[in-house]
């Protein structure tokens, strides 16, 4: 799958689109246990709701599970194949996101995510370009920003690394204008993050 | 036409030296006459010529039947004639010289008449006139007295002269603008309302101001912006000079529906509008209440940081302007030792020195005069609340000058809230005139000091 974010310096965690049970057990192999086995298709759109999504598989064994478990939910849909991709840390989930508006082109966001993004509603827009002096504005901004700088004996996350995906994510809004981004979950930790799912709408 | 012409043409329209009225009418029903009849009740001291190829004289003035039939040099013409009359108008002014135009007429692109409004623009263009309108209110200068409001002065309130100045999409929302600041004692400098923005819209405007040194603080409400980045660039540059708020009405979910992401899905209109205003370190206000509760605090003194002080002559207000305090993200002071030691000198046994001070019901202007005082200099005070009932016995009028010689020193940014009746409401409004901006709660006035703050920690000056 070729990731236009890419030459941007937006990767997404390594994965691979396998068709096959065969194949999600070489790719699985070759990205390192553990892994996340996700069913792809273009009538699934929020996959966490259609269990479409299995975490945390640490051998070839509990592969096969998931993989089984995948194609009963598949049936009758027409599917793209699984991806198969590195197992992401633990951390904050966070959305990262863009949309073209009519009237002042594009805005990034910043917000709590994962699946609840619609009802946390903890985000924060700009109209692009952003600076880092922004892209750290609005982390401040959410209202989850004490947990962003470390709560219950947590670290804080890395801000600077997270401040520098968002400029680059400002620059990839600017330079391909799509109708709507979501880089969701983007997990982040003290160390840096993982950009578990991509959804670009041209 | 370049867009800098225009912009100083509209120099004439808000400081004319003469002035067509194109539609003045013996009817006093029309709105050539109210237009008319008000500059000359307003005092305008230009000269003023009405156009009516049907009348000899309107109210004492001599009538002429075109604006090139007057032989004399005119600034601004100000149009109420039906919408297929205007372009032949315009053309007119525009062979005569004319610099600015107030089209008040409606009929055009706001029922769908493009065309017609196509033709005005054209002719705008041709002549480089800086035209406001069509299907507007027109302008408002205290200063020079032009007034093409064409409500009548006894039903509308026109303010005194000031710096604050506003731009309104909206005629009717912009004549109550106009008769609140008036009724506030708020003194403007300029005010537009612009509706259908054929040629001049919200950006011209904020960038005419942007120069205009009467104008010290802008108020804006807007419906939409026509072109959000040419907005923001200017926006940005003005905000660095003086202070902008903004009312943005309309708030839709359009486009929002057909989401296929999250984030279309959260995104809307009003969120990019948040955002743009944002980053033009514009003040967003979210009522009129808040427009007009705003624009009078950027008369303080610029703030160096968000501990705010509190004196009370009553301990439940005190109690909630404190929570307000943490509900805006400001601080509770904490007084100084030497502070703490000359408030225990002349407080009575009963009362506490801590912030928020309540110096209890029994406190007269004197104590006020003191607690003032201690607190203004206090260093770890940036800011002060005073609290006043007018309702006890002892806090009487005088208290009034005490709060205006505290504000005057422009040591520190300070609000007074006056909670209460008429009594109250009297001196509330007494405080407002002499440039103490004052509420009627903690909450609000809280509010807009939290903005005022987050403005002044963008701009220190």
């Amino acid at each position: 799958m070729e990731n236009p974010l890419a030459k941007f310096g937006i990767k997404a965690a390594p994965s691979s689109l396998e068709s096959d049970l065969a194949g999600c057990k070489a790719a699985a192999k070759k990205i390192g246990y553990p892994v996340a086995l996700k069913l792809v298709s273009q009538q699934i759109m929020h996959k966490t709701d259609a269990g479409a999504v299995k975490l945390g598989i640490r051998n070839e064994y509990e592969l096969s599970a998931a993989h089984k478990e995948l194609c009963r939910i598949g049936r009758g849909l027409r599917s793209d194949g699984f991806l198969v991709q590195k197992m992401a840390r633990n951390g904050i989930e966070l959305i990262v996101g863009g949309k073209r508006d009519s009237q002042f082109g594009q805005l990034i966001l910043l917000g709590v995510g994962g699946i609840y993004v619609e009802v946390l509603r903890d985000v924060t827009f700009r109209v692009c370009p952003i600076t880092k002096k922004d892209a750290h504005e609005m982390m401040e901004e959410l209202r989850s920003y004490s947990i962003l700088s470390g709560s219950r004996g947590s670290k804080p996350i890395n801000k600077e690394k997270l401040a520098s995906l968002l400029v680059k994510v400002s620059k990839f809004l600017l330079s391909e204008n799509p109708a709507e981004l979501d880089l969701n979950p983007v997990i982040a930790d003290h160390r840096g993050y993982d950009i578990v799912d991509v959804r670009l709408i041209k | 036409m370049s867009s800098e012409k225009k912009i100083k043409n509209l120099y004439a329209v808000f400081n004319p030296k003469s002035i067509a009225i194109i539609g003045a009418s013996r009817n006093p029903t029309k709105i050539g006459h109210v237009v008319l009849k008000n500059h000359l009740d307003g005092g305008f001291g230009g000269k003023i010529y009405p156009i009516n190829p049907e009348a000899e004289e309107i109210l004492g003035l001599k009538c002429y039947p075109s604006v090139s039939a007057i032989g004399k040099k005119v600034d601004t013409a100000i149009i109420s004639i039906p919408s297929k009359m205007v372009a032949a108008a315009l053309e007119d002014c525009g062979k005569a010289g004319v610099r600015g135009a107030v089209v008040i007429t409606g009929g055009f692109s706001e029922v769908g008449n493009a065309e017609g409004e196509a033709e005005l623009v054209r002719i705008a263009d041709k002549y480089g006139m800086a035209l406001i309108g069509p299907n507007c209110m027109g302008v408002l200068n205290p200063a020079s007295r032009v007034d093409s409001i064409f409500l009548p002065i006894y039903k509308l309130g026109r303010p005194h002269v000031g710096d604050i100045s506003f731009i309104s999409q909206s005629g009717a929302v912009g004549g109550c603008i106009v008769d609140l600041a008036a009724r506030a004692g708020l003194g403007m400098a300029k005010f537009v309302s612009y509706g259908n923005a054929a040629v001049i819209d919200e950006t011209d405007l904020l960038s005419y101001l942007e120069k205009d040194e009467k104008s010290g603080i802008i108020v804006m409400y807007v419906e939409a912006i026509r072109d959000g980045r040419r907005f923001m660039s200017v926006a940005r540059r003005v905000t660095k000079k003086k202070p902008v708020v903004v009312l943005k009405a309309g708030i839709t979910a359009q486009g929002a529906e057909a989401a296929k992401s999250h984030t279309g899905a959260i995104a809307g209109a009003a969120e990019a509008y948040k955002a743009a205003f944002k980053q033009c370190n514009m003040t967003e206000a979210e009522s009129l209440d808040e427009l007009f509760d705003f624009a009078k605090i950027f008369y303080q003194p610029r703030a160096h940081g968000r501990r705010i002080a509190i004196v009370t002559n009553g301990g439940g207000n005190g109690v909630l302007a404190a929570d307000s305090v943490v509900k805006n993200n400001l601080e509770l002071a904490q007084f100084s030792d030497s502070t703490t030691k000359e408030l225990i000198g002349f407080l009575p046994p009963y009362a506490t020195a801590k912030n928020p001070l309540d110096l209890v019901g029994d406190a007269d202007a004197h104590r006020y005069e003191s607690a003032l005082n201690a607190v203004m200099k206090d260093p770890n005070v940036d800011a002060i609340v005073a609290i006043l009932l007018f309702q006890t016995v002892q806090l009487d009028s005088s208290v009034v000058n005490i709060v205006v010689k505290a504000s005057d020193l422009r040591q520190k940014p300070m609000v007074a809230v006056c909670t209460g009746g008429e009594y109250t409401e009297l001196h509330r409004r007494i405080l407002d005139s002499y440039g103490v901006p004052t509420y009627p709660s903690p909450s609000s006035a809280i509010r807009a000091l939290a903005k005022f703050l987050e403005f002044s920690k963008k701009h220190p000056k």
